[in-house]
């Protein structure tokens, strides 16, 4: 062997090793900082009803929840029957008309599955709620039918969920809103009839 | 030595011109977004497949409908924005799905979904070719968004590539807001008859 290939193999040999020392440091700090996340989560922090909270795509202020045996429409059901009724108000803040509010709000506590989705409507109508215009707050009235065997809650505890832009999603590269967690938990007591100032 | 300082030196034009290209490459979504055909209130503006024109704009803080004898009337925070215009299919039957108010700010303000039955509304009129129909658009915005503001009019916002109408509406925006319009209901050539009240 040569002397000049035996300094081209320890070149090589060098390359070799500086490629695999910084893939085995990349792997290790990705692995550190998984951990550190798991170990140090978020804190997501607990809002009193009434107070503005910001999850990015949409400005959401909760005001209050009651039972009510009549929904929003006026109309009386055929057969009696009790509707979890709660008010908020919603901005949204993205730069586009959206109706992207369906799984915003979610009821954390009494367990989730005990009620099927609600119905939205918006108090300026007294029917169900369309679209949402940016710089427009509504008020806005989530329903939840509460079918006869369900047990009445007597509070409850709201997740927020954030949503954040991406200009480029990992997929396609398009623009758009993706859920990111929760922005805030919201508790509050749930009330026989209406309390709040009227619509 | 001399060798190393060449090498970084070819290396620095080449992450430069990396960094220009990756800032600069258009994204999926402006790629695949409508082909924009511009043109004027007050006129007939052409796309390929269809022809819109707009015409009476209209202010109003309510507006109210009928429906089965009942008078619904419809409020808002802002203002409502009333265009009468003409739509035209032109090589196949079709249904004009998307209008927007775009603000000069940028915010896309879309077509109201607060009536449910309106005659004349224009996602609600089958446009079949040659046959030119009357059309109605609402939107719901706050006042400061609607000088300036663009009327965008498609036959879908999902279809990549689609053409899409830029309407400015520059001069034919009215300035005086009336308290409240009435939309009857009309004859089968103007399927509604607004009413200033």
């Amino acid at each position: 062997m040569s002397i000049r290939q035996r300094s081209r193999l320890r070149r090589r040999l060098f390359a070799l090793l500086a490629a695999g020392l910084g893939g085995i440091a990349a792997a290790a700090i990705s692995f550190a900082m998984a951990v550190y996340d798991a170990a140090t989560p978020n804190q997501v922090p607990v809002v009193a009803p009434g107070e503005p909270v910001d999850t990015g795509r949409w400005v959401v202020t909760i005001h209050e929840a009651y039972l009510s045996p009549i929904p929003p429409t006026g109309t009386k059901p055929f057969e009696p029957d009790t509707f979890l009724v709660l008010e908020f108000d919603l901005d949204n803040r993205s730069a586009a008309t959206s109706n992207a509010f369906h799984e915003l709000i979610s009821i954390e506590k009494p367990s989730p599955a005990a009620l099927p989705g609600p119905t939205y409507y918006l108090a300026r109508d007294k029917w169900i709620a369309s679209a949402i215009n940016p710089n427009m707050p509504e008020r806005l009235i989530a329903v939840w039918e509460l079918s006869s065997g369900t047990p009445v809650p007597q509070s409850l505890q709201l997740k927020l969920r954030r949503e954040i832009y991406k200009q480029r999603d990992n997929l396609y590269g398009s623009p758009g809103w993706f859920e990111d967690g929760a922005a805030a938990m919201v508790e509050l007591a749930v009330t026989q009839g209406r309390k709040g100032a009227p619509l | 030595m001399m060798g190393a300082v060449r090498a970084v030196l070819t290396l620095l034009p080449a992450v430069a011109v990396l960094y220009v290209m990756q800032q600069n490459t258009p994204g999926y979504g402006e790629i695949t977004s409508p082909i924009v055909i511009q043109g004027k209130a007050g006129e007939r503006v052409e796309g390929r497949d269809f022809a819109f024109a707009a015409g009476n704009i209209h202010l109003a803080r309510a507006v109210k409908t009928q429906s089965f004898g009942s008078v619904r009337e419809y409020t808002t925070s802002g203002v409502w924005v009333l265009v009468e215009g003409a739509a035209v299919a032109k090589r196949e039957s079709l249904t004009l799905m998307s209008a927007e108010w775009r603000a000069p700010s940028g915010v896309r303000y879309a077509l109201s979904e607060r009536f449910s039955t309106l005659r004349g509304y224009l996602p609600t009129e089958r446009l079949e070719p040659g046959l030119p129909r009357p059309v109605l658009l609402a939107f719901e915005m706050p006042e400061a968004e609607v000088r300036g503001g663009t009327l965008l009019v498609a036959r879908s916002a999902l279809i990549p590539l689609g053409e899409e109408l830029w309407i400015d509406v520059g001069e034919k925006n009215p300035t005086d807001i009336h308290p409240s319009v009435a939309l009857e209901r009309g004859s089968s050539t103007m399927p509604w008859i607004l009413k200033v009240e």
